[in-house]
């Protein structure tokens, strides 16, 4: 009886691991087609000139995702004075940057920045994490084990996990306000309750040439570039800045490509080896076990 | 037990008693033989064991506060560095020293090595409780441990290399338990049982070499995702996989060399004679296979910072620490291996084995923690998180300990015609 | 504080006052004395903006706040491509041009049907205010912080977690991690 027991349950693990080489092999397919983005995603412009750094934008994300009453007042402008991120507590955050040779500190928001082809995303393997046809990154806490492959995978250190909690710690982030507004077709809560349209809302695509026309019209005044258009595959959130982005906490050597792209060098070996190994080592049984099986032959002929 | 033996005792290893009037129940075989209070009396005087009492008492208290207050209780609740010692020592560590069981079931089984088989079932052993803590290590650090099963059957995230990770590393499991049920099967008289393990253990062996050489390969790829987290020294996307399915071929045999060479020092009344003679052999053998692999692994490492472009980086400060572990961990254990098998010197592999041990856990944990997040600052971990980890890692020792007491590991089981001459 | 508070305008009140037939050609001094803004009313007091003052400070000249809109001549080049002889136009006050419902999806959609629409990224009303206003005081050395022109209302402070709500002092930052 229990060797009955062993036997099934054995076949079973035995078939799950050739029914979970058939599935790795059939989504392998899918990671290797190129995505570049939803047609209609919405996005925001970030322009880091207009930004004072009132915090009105925390303040909005604090109330309307329900977040902990934070530590000190979001009029209270001293938090500026040390870099933070993103938190359990704390869905976006202002920094405040000093920039050498220039009279004014620039500020920039950080958040979820939403990309096309989201790292966390593509790391999770609970599929807990949804791009959706908006532009929005949501996550499913209902699914998720904790494993933080997601906080590794982002390039921009965003996720953050309420380790405070013990029965049910999950991932933290900024969804894009999705289920309370961007559903609805409406901008995030900080968008709106920002008192300089530092963020601007729209279409992904109409706000890179937004931000193409704002670098057009104001040479002088903005760096060439808007950060997130290509960067990783490209963000739903971009920035535009006057000071070079290195000198404004952007990693500046993100490269164009998506995670999931330096990924695929190991997912395109895992079909190979699944379907060229058992047949080789096999042959290398049988070649090396040939001399033994002769040397047996040759015995039992005498 | 050296005591007890030097009285007379002869450790179990038969199903009869020793004047061959009644079979050992199993409660006998647990007990080694011994009647309750020899058991214990054995168990008091063993050193180590007051060491883990120490241990368990207090980490097992803390491991204990993990479960109650939360992983903010014991760790520094990092977000940067969301992966500390639990999963940078158990799980990275852990994994690559233990692929020496499919290394041995390979040329056992599959090339036909028999004379490697004294120390195949060490080698299993050494694998599957390798496999078994690194989940226990997972279970202590993940968020929410009782969702273990949900990439299994609740919620699928196929194209995540994690995945991929985790079906391996639950199907190998499985595998090498199945692997080892012949010890089991011999000990417990289950004659039947060992035939049908036995009619499959090919078909099981190259199950062991695929799950094996593509999760030890994914624990490398999970750093892809962090191309630019980690130090390019230590990040290559097109190589990360093959560096570390590489390096675990090294690792795995030497963690073996280590494993059998503290058996023959610790319990050498376990081991039985095959296993004691053969074992010098043995060593040299597992060196050679150690070497060659070290010697693909150092050249593949030059090649991916030849292909990547990372001889700039070789002159800063990470790119001596990073030479610092190649010199140390790789090409001192490659030299001293050479002499040893040259000059036939066992005593010398088993000293580069451990130092090849200690420099493949160097490089898990430059990965996971050291050059991670190498632009940002470093995390130290919380002194708890130490503790757990050292308490979960000396659970594993213990265990360790208790299987190769009693199933046939370092010794054979007698048959029972055997056992009666 | 009160002559601070009365800085700012008032989108009501300047239509009312400004957007009738008779003005189609407005000159400096035409315009209200003061505006009531209360377009933020939820979380701040109405702003009274000195609409007279602000007129002698920029020596009546329309377009450092209104554009080319009241017919003034206008510097900035890139706008004087169209408007260097637009003229004035029927509708001066602020939110005639600036929309008060700016990223709504009406308000993005009616913007996308407009495929002729030169100005796709003009800023909504709130922006048009702070970033005319703030600039403008930045430049001068006006008082310039959020509450020199507004004074919050009770649930102004309580989305600030300031003044009556504001967090005790003894509290640690919530959350861990760095």
């Amino acid at each position: 009886m229990k060797a009955m027991n062993r036997r099934k349950f054995l076949k079973g693990s035995l078939l799950g691991g050739a029914a979970a080489s058939v599935i790795s092999k059939r989504k392998n397919a899918d990671a290797s087609s190129s995505f570049g983005g939803y047609p209609d995603a919405m996005g925001v412009l970030v322009d880091l000139t207009r930004c004072i750094g009132c915090r009105s934008c925390e303040a909005a994300c604090n109330k309307e995702q329900g977040l902990p009453a934070p530590a000190q007042s979001f009029d209270d402008l001293s938090v500026l004075d040390h870099e933070r991120r993103t938190s359990e507590g704390a869905y976006t955050v202002v920094n405040r940057y000093e920039i050498p040779g220039k009279d004014h500190p620039l500020f920039r928001k950080i958040q979820c920045n939403h990309c096309n082809e989201p790292a966390c995303l593509t790391s999770c393997f609970v599929n807990a994490y949804t791009k959706t046809p908006e532009g929005a990154v949501i996550y499913d806490a209902t699914v998720c084990v904790g494993c933080r492959t997601c906080m590794i995978a982002c390039p921009f250190y965003v996720p953050a996990y309420s380790y405070s909690s013990v029965l049910n710690p999950v991932v933290q982030k900024c969804i894009f306000c999705y289920d309370t507004r961007l559903k609805f077709g409406r901008p995030p809560a900080c968008v709106e309750a920002c008192p300089r349209e530092v963020l601007t809302f729209g279409k992904r695509k109409d706000l890179i040439k937004i931000g193409n026309q704002r670098i057009q019209n104001h040479p002088d005044l903005y760096e060439d570039h808007i950060y997130g258009e290509k960067e990783v595959g490209g963000t739903s959130w971009m920035y535009l800045s006057s000071a070079p982005f290195d000198q404004v906490g952007f990693d500046t050597d993100l490269g164009t490509q998506p995670i999931l792209s330096y990924v695929k060098e190991f997912l395109t070996v895992v079909p190979m080896v699944l379907t060229i190994w058992p047949a080789l080592f096999a042959g290398f049984h049988l070649l090396a076990t040939r001399k033994d099986k002769q040397k047996k032959e040759e015995k039992s002929e005498i | 037990m050296k005591t007890l033996i030097a009285n007379g005792k002869i450790p179990l290893a038969t199903h009869y008693n020793d004047d061959r009037s009644a079979k050992w129940s199993v409660k006998d075989k647990l007990l080694l033989g011994l009647s309750l209070s020899e058991y214990l009396a054995q168990a008091f005087r063993n050193p180590l064991n007051w060491f883990f009492a120490v241990i368990f008492s207090f980490g097992g208290y803390v491991t204990i506060t993990r479960f109650i207050f939360g992983l903010g209780y014991v760790t520094h609740s990092s977000y940067d560095y969301p992966w500390g010692l639990f999963l940078g020592f158990g799980l990275f560590v852990m994994v690559p020293l233990s692929a020496s069981g499919f290394m041995l079931g390979t040329a056992v089984e599959v090339f036909g090595r028999d004379d490697f088989k004294p120390i195949e079932r060490l080698a299993l052993l050494n694998g599957l409780l390798g496999y078994l803590f690194a989940v226990i290590f997972l279970q202590v650090d993940l968020g929410q441990p009782w969702r273990l099963i949900y990439p299994m059957f609740v919620s699928l995230g196929p194209a995540a290399v994690l995945f991929l990770v985790a079906w391996h590393v639950a199907t190998y499991l499985t595998v090498q338990v199945a692997e080892l049920v012949p010890a089991f099967a011999e000990m417990m008289g289950m004659p039947k049982l060992k035939t049908f393990i036995k009619s499959m253990i090919l078909g099981l062996t190259i199950a062991g070499i695929i799950l094996s050489t593509l999760h030890q390969g994914a624990l490398g790829a999970l750093f892809t995702y962090a191309p630019y987290k980690v130090h390019p020294l230590w990040m290559s996307a097109p190589f990360q996989w093959f560096h570390y399915f590489c390096s675990s071929v090294f690792a795995g045999l030497s963690m073996l060399i280590v494993v059998s060479t503290i058996c023959k020092k610790t319990m050498a009344w376990r081991c039985d004679d095959n296993f004691l003679t053969s074992l010098d052999r043995l060593t040299i053998g597992l060196a050679k296979g150690a070497t060659l692999a070290l010697i693909t692994y150092l050249v593949i490492k030059i090649i991916a910072i030849a292909h990547d472009g990372d001889w700039g980086y070789l002159a800063s400060g990470w790119g001596q620490w990073y030479m610092l572990e190649m010199i140390a961990g790789v090409i001192l254990p490659m030299i001293l291996f050479t002499i040893s098998i040259r000059n036939n010197l066992p005593g010398l592999a088993r000293f580069a084995a451990l130092i090849a041990v200690l420099g493949i856990a160097l490089n898990r944990l430059n990965t996971a923690l050291f050059t991670f997040n190498w632009k940002l600052y470093q995390e130290i971990p919380h002194w708890r998180e130490l503790v757990i980890t050292i308490t979960v890692y000396c659970l594993f020792i213990a265990t360790y300990r208790f299987v190769l007491y009693r199933l046939p590991i370092l010794y054979t089981w007698k048959k029972d015609e055997e056992a009666a001459s | 504080m009160e002559q601070i508070q009365k800085y700012l305008y008032g989108a009501v009140l300047v239509s009312l006052l400004c957007f009738s037939p008779l003005q189609n050609f407005a000159v400096a001094g035409d315009g209200p004395d003061e505006v009531e803004i209360d377009s933020l009313a939820q979380l701040y007091e109405p702003v009274y903006f000195d609409h007279a003052m602000h007129e002698e400070v920029t020596d009546s000249n329309c377009a450092v706040c209104h554009h080319h809109t009241l017919g003034t001549q206008i510097e900035d080049e890139n706008c004087m491509r169209c408007h260097a002889e637009s003229g004035a136009t029927d509708e001066i006050a602020c939110q005639e041009c600036h929309s008060s419902n700016r990223f709504e999806a009406e308000d993005l959609a009616r913007i996308d049907a407009d495929k002729t629409l030169y100005h796709r990224d003009k800023v909504g009303l709130k922006a048009a205010y702070h970033i005319r206003c703030m600039n403008c005081h930045e430049e001068m050395g006006a008082a310039n912080g959020c509450q020199d022109c507004h004074s919050r209302t009770d649930a102004g402070n309580k989305f600030f977690h300031a003044g009556n709500y504001a967090p005790p002092e003894s509290d640690k930052p919530a959350g861990g991690g760095h």
